[in-house]
């Protein structure tokens, strides 16, 4: 028994020290490189960067022009549109294409999502908000839903009991549109702090897509018809103001795809690899072109979409290495778990 | 006879101060024996080797042929011990303490020890921390009588107790002893009780024993000599002769040789008038080992 | 002889046991009142949207309270065996010393237990009549961890003292310490579940260092 003790004691202090010792050194000595702030620009076809030198801002491109303040302005339109509307500067035309601001500011989206969006403990209740009450404002329901093996189940909360009548016709219509439960995967976005709902966009049992919403109470759910070879894995539901489009979509080979709407066609956009559950992503979009910025651990990169087909305009990647050293961790940046790991 | 304590070339040190190195003494059944010697010679460290609660840094001693420190829990069942103060468990009273250590000791002796308790003026549900010293000192007498040992390892009993107790206690504790042909290793740092109490002693200076016998033995044999003497005088290294002293002209030194022969070692150093007196334990563990 | 020793804990231990039963009862009655409350000025879909949304378990005030009734349950039940060194008396009795400081150990930890279940029962009882099984599941998971650094945090104590030095004490205070810390990672509701299962065997072998103590005791180490 003491021999033993006496391992568990050195286990003890070994774990210890193998997560201590590299804390206090990262936390002294570790630096991390940031990328500069970086946008594609449609206007001159480049990729638009703010950089610090001594505490100076430098308004530049990669291809090394320095550009004033003002002129920054123009090189992204969309972006700084309401500093050139203030200013009087704002253009009739953009890359040859006639636009006034409102339409651009409709088109301008970002979005960001990271790992630990995707790896993070999940109650697995969802609220269905109605998509089309006839009212501007959306509201919250009085109930929510979960998805078991069998079916989905609404429970309305203030009585904690299942609405078995809404349960049953919600089931019955996923099954009639090929659903098989239980789910492997949904997104929404249940808030009504936005401009209008999409629902659910879900994986069922056997990977494939489906749209899930409520209009007027009544379900609706719609199957999305995934190209051939693709097996979708993770969903980011949009509700983005344009409209244009329903969810992205990663899939199992790190491709990353857009839902079109409304006309559910799936693309596969020119990001060569993206993996939500190491990779944070950040998304700039305007009417023109997207700017996605995938970050790891060793690097940002950067890639310019067209906006139409979502085709690679261009490509950069910052090397940000990271001088801090492995060492036992119980949280991560890349999930919201605790549970040893060496990172 | 039966050796019942036995411990062999004991070595210990604390850090690198050296307490005592290859340090020999048996104890014999049914002997009480006493453990003499100046703070910091090494009383307390063998009390706590041969509990159980010293590693010594070598050597190895046996209780009724157990090697300590691999001792079966059985024996333990066999020996009685008293720590240091007195010391029992200070949240209980005395009769959920009985109560507890009844239930470790098949041959529990309940009577022996509600008689002692019978005679304290303590409450039955005062706490033991609640006690005098001396009450402390019944309550956990009374428990070793009740669990009847064969085997006693007493730690300065006499610590914190007034004369009342002290005798109360070395009176109920020989009688016991001696009636039960019970062993009994003991230390205490009042020497007067060792004399009523203990058969043998084993008297200790710093780093080695001085002398082990029975104490009849050594205050037959044990004499204090002292002699009138000029200013100036120092008697000469003699081999027998312990701890010399000269105070206002008067020299004292002791020793255990025969009268007639420490006499003709006196004279040769020209000292003709000297007196022999026999002494008490006390004063034959100051003249072993000395007053400083 | 063991159901002895559980006799002498139980003395030691029985006004804090009783304390530490109402402080347990007391705060998760406290909490589940303020959540009722909560629930019949703002409804209970308010109760169950800010779960869902905004990582509310509504019974963050408890987060601590096991590791306190765990620390304390080990000082009352482990000083006294210190004090003027009695520790020697237990270690004197005719049984295995490991055996009587691994049933001293395993008495705490059920008596703490049952400090505990009480309050995870009352949790429990009013949270599922207000709210689905995923959303009571969550907040008890949540508090999972707690609880087992409650029992951590007993088993620790008794270590550091059981431990005869003091400097060695100093150390395995802060060893204690460290690792009571891996049970409050800064994290989101239900984040321990996947390393609950080893956390837990972990924490139940805890009670293996009260042994090094023990050695280390009856070899003699002092200051």
């Amino acid at each position: 028994m003491l021999r033993i003790s006496k391992i568990f004691f050195w286990a003890i202090v070994a774990v210890l020290l193998a997560w201590q010792l590299p804390w206090l050194y990262n936390f002294f000595f570790a630096k991390s490189t940031k990328s500069p702030f970086t946008l594609y620009s449609s206007v001159i076809g480049d990729f638009a960067v703010i950089d610090f030198d001594e505490k100076d801002i430098i308004y530049t491109d990669l291809a090394g022009n320095i550009y004033t303040e003002d002129e920054f302005d123009t090189v992204l339109p969309t972006f700084y549109c309401r500093q050139l509307m203030a200013d009087g500067r704002f253009p009739d035309t953009i890359c040859g294409v006639k636009v006034n601001p409102h339409q651009v500011q409709v088109e301008n989206f970002h979005a960001r999502y990271s790992p630990s969006d995707i790896n993070k403990p999940k109650i697995g209740l969802y609220a269905l908000l109605e998509s089309m009450s006839g009212r501007v404002d959306l509201q919250m329901p009085d109930d929510v839903f979960r998805i078991t093996n069998e079916g989905i189940e609404f429970i309305d909360m203030e009585s904690n009991t299942i609405n078995e009548q809404k349960s049953q016709r919600f089931t019955e219509m996923m099954l009639r549109k090929g659903f098989k439960f239980p789910a492997t995967t949904l997104s929404g976005n249940p808030t009504d702090r936005k401009e209008y709902d999409e629902g659910y966009v879900i994986l069922d049992a056997e990977h494939k897509l489906f749209h899930l919403k409520m209009t007027k109470g009544r379900p609706y759910c719609r199957a999305i018809e995934l190209p051939e070879g693709m097996t979708a894995k993770h969903l980011f539901i949009t509700e983005f103001s344009s409209r244009r489009m329903l969810a992205l979509i990663s899939d199992t080979e790190n491709g990353l795809w857009v839902v079109k709407r409304p006309t559910y066609e799936v693309v596969k956009t020119g990001v060569p690899s993206y993996n939500p559950e190491t990779e944070s992503i950040i998304i700039m979009g305007n009417m023109f072109d997207w700017t996605v910025g995938i970050s790891d651990r060793e690097s940002d990169r950067y890639y310019a979409l067209d906006a139409n087909d979502f085709s690679l305009l261009k490509s950069h990647t910052y090397d940000t290495p990271d001088s801090s050293i492995v060492g036992l961790t119980f949280t991560s940046y890349n999930d919201e778990f605790v549970r040893p790991r060496f990172e | 006879m039966e050796n019942v304590i036995e411990c062999r070339n004991l070595t210990h040190y604390y850090g690198k101060r050296l307490i005592y190195k290859d340090l020999n003494f048996n104890v014999p059944r049914g002997r009480i024996l006493g453990l003499l010697g100046k703070n910091g010679t090494g009383k307390t460290t063998t009390i706590n080797i041969l509990s159980g609660f010293l590693q010594p840094r070598s050597g190895e001693c046996f209780i009724l042929g157990e090697k300590i420190g691999q001792m079966n829990p059985e024996t333990r069942r066999r020996i009685g011990l008293l720590i240091e103060g007195h010391v029992q468990y200070q949240f209980m009273n005395i009769e959920q303490i009985e109560k507890f250590y009844s239930a470790f000791y098949p041959n529990w002796k309940r009577e022996a020890y509600y008689e002692l308790m019978s005679r304290l003026q303590v409450a039955p549900h005062q706490r033991i921390n609640r006690m005098s010293c001396g009450q402390r000192s019944q309550v956990a007498l009374g428990l070793i009588l009740a669990q009847d040992p064969e085997v006693l390892v007493l730690d300065d009993f006499s610590l914190g107790l007034d004369p009342g107790y002290r005798r109360l206690f070395v009176d109920y504790l020989r009688e016991y002893a001696k009636s039960e042909d019970k062993t009994v290793f003991l230390t205490s740092h009042i020497i007067q009780d060792m004399e009523r109490l203990v058969d043998d002693c084993i008297i200790m200076d710093y780093g080695r024993i001085l002398v082990q016998m029975p104490v009849d033995k050594l205050l037959n044999d044990m004499h204090r000599y002292t002699a009138t003497v000029a200013d100036g005088f120092s008697l000469g290294e003699a081999e027998g002769l312990y701890n010399p002293s000269v105070v206002r002209n008067t020299l004292e030194v002791f020793s255990m040789r025969p009268q007639e022969e420490v006499r003709a070692v006196l004279a040769q150093q020209g000292l003709l008038e000297v007196a022999a007196e026999k002494v008490n334990l006390e004063d034959a563990f100051i003249g072993l080992t000395g007053k400083y | 002889m063991i159901r002895a020793i559980f006799y002498k804990e139980w003395i030691k231990i029985r006004w804090y046991w009783l304390l530490a039963l109402v402080a347990s009862i007391g705060f998760s009655g406290f909490a589940m009142l303020r959540l009722a409350r909560a629930v019949s000025l703002k409804g209970a879909d308010h109760i169950w949207q800010v779960m869902i949304d905004r990582d509310a378990i509504f019974i963050d005030l408890l987060q601590y309270l096991p590791l306190f009734l765990g620390l304390g349950l080990a000082v009352v039940q482990f000083v006294p065996e210190m004090q003027r060194k009695s520790f020697k008396l237990t270690l004197h009795l005719p049984i295995k010393a490991t055996t009587a400081v691994s049933v001293m150990l395993a008495y705490g930890a059920v008596m703490l237990l049952t400090t505990f279940i009480p309050a995870i029962l009352i949790k429990f009882c009013y949270l599922q009549s207000v709210l689905a099984p995923e959303l009571w599941q969550h907040i008890l998971y949540t508090a999972a961890p707690w609880y087992m650094a409650g029992l951590a945090a007993y088993f620790f104590t008794a270590w550091v003292a059981l431990e005869p030095t003091w400097g060695r004490r100093v150390l395995d205070g802060v060893i204690a310490l460290l690792f009571i810390r891996i049970y409050f990672q800064p994290a989101k509701p239900e984040a321990y579940n996947d390393f609950m299962p080893l956390l837990t065997v972990v924490t139940l072998m805890l009670p293996l260092l009260s042994m090094l103590s023990l050695t280390r005791f009856r070899d003699g180490r002092q200051d």
